[in-house]
């Protein structure tokens, strides 16, 4: 097995070969690391892009996912994907090549918005306006379910109150009725015998 | 009485106004005419054959010459109501002013059939055939067919037909367009 010291000291024993002067093995050495990170750097820039170089069925699968995305430009209402118009086909067929060829979703999205605006996107984008959009909605069902449980907690804290307050207030023993209650029909009594 | 003193019910009846209004504001506006954002940018690059003559074209050597870029197919009713003005328009704009040119790309279609197309509906400008894939049409954001494109002198896309070109855009909006005159697109 080779070191990294190991490979380094090649470096440093080229350099002094080839008279170069006293300290240039350092400087080997860093070279060394500087090519060592510029390549790491390279290939994680690379990385989103070749996690993109798909085959098989996980190619199908992205090109099914991304489809779903877009609206079909010759039918009513229903994805790419759902579609199997000419036209659906042949978009089908473009995010197939663009994957292929390295391109990610976002570059994919972004080709068919420069071609057919916003519109071709099934849901809009989470920025500007298309974002009031995807906030509204659970925005309002918030609101709506506060509301709702506010109601609740004082409908039963009036309710529990009027209870309490009844509990509270003297009962005849024979009918269970408080004696406001009893007055108030005692009152409507007499009022029907006065129509009487 | 009571109720029209009721926030609630106002709001409500604002709820309603609202929906409906936005209702009544979707009628006016036509479903089909979806603005697109090629216009006022470069028009696609494509490269063209001539399906009778062989006569290769692209974006780049037309560049100094205008033109009509229209979309169809030999399947397409609507196709035939254009063909006549569109050959109309070749005759007099091109043939006789040398002001813009006529250019036919058949969609989803084969050799043969436009052909016969063509010569049914004596269709003399130049025409070629989109790719199998629909390189062109989908670079160009096509929904279907017919559908048109001017192009300016400088390559850039200036309007947008969709459905049959008429006589009407031709002069209205496609001679002013290649003469530099100014010119307004209907709503």
């Amino acid at each position: 097995m080779y070191s990294a010291d190991m490979m380094f000291s090649g470096f440093r024993f080229k350099a002094i070969r080839s008279g170069a002067r006293a300290g240039t093995g350092v400087t080997a050495r860093s070279a060394a690391l500087l090519v060592a990170v510029l390549l790491l750097a390279g290939l994680l820039n690379a990385g989103p892009a070749l996690a993109q170089m798909l085959s098989g069925e996980a190619l199908d699968a992205e090109v099914r996912r991304i489809s779903d995305g877009l609206r079909c430009p010759t039918c009513q209402g229903i994805s790419v994907n759902d579609s199997d118009a000419s036209f659906s086909n042949q978009i089908k067929d473009k995010v197939r090549r663009m994957l292929m060829e390295g391109q990610n979703e976002e570059q994919i999205r972004a080709y068919f918005v420069s071609r057919y605006g916003e519109w071709i996107l099934r849901a809009p984008k989470k920025e500007g306006l298309g974002l009031v959009l995807w906030v509204l909605p659970g925005l309002l069902m918030l609101v709506i379910g506060f509301w709702v449980g506010y109601k609740v907690y004082t409908n039963t804290r009036e309710n529990i109150e009027e209870q309490q307050q009844e509990l509270s207030q003297p009962q005849d023993d024979k009918s269970g009725l408080t004696t406001e209650q009893l007055q108030r029909i005692e009152k409507d009594l007499k009022r029907y015998e006065e129509l009487d | 009485m009571n109720m029209l003193k009721s926030w609630k019910f106002w709001a409500v009846m604002a709820g309603i106004t609202g929906l409906m209004g936005l209702f009544a504001f979707g009628f006016t506006k036509d479903p089909r005419k979806v603005p697109s954002p090629l216009v006022g940018k470069p028009a696609p690059g494509f490269s063209l054959v001539d399906i009778n003559t062989g006569e290769q074209l692209s974006n780049e050597t037309l560049k100094g010459t205008p033109y009509i870029l229209n979309f169809w197919a030999s399947w397409c009713v609507a196709c035939r109501t254009e063909a006549r003005v569109l050959e109309h328009a070749f005759q007099r704009y091109w043939k006789g002013q040398q002001l813009f040119r006529v250019i036919g790309i058949a969609i989803q279609d084969t050799p043969e059939k436009a052909r016969a197309f063509a010569r049914n509906f004596g269709k003399t400008y130049y025409l070629a055939l989109d790719n199998e894939s629909g390189d062109i049409a989908l670079n160009y954001g096509l929904y279907g067919v017919p559908e048109s494109f001017f192009v300016d002198a400088e390559g850039v896309i200036r309007y947008k037909e969709i459905g049959p070109v008429t006589p009407r855009s031709v002069e209205e909006i496609m001679v002013p367009v290649a003469k530099k005159l100014p010119y307004t697109v209907p709503e």
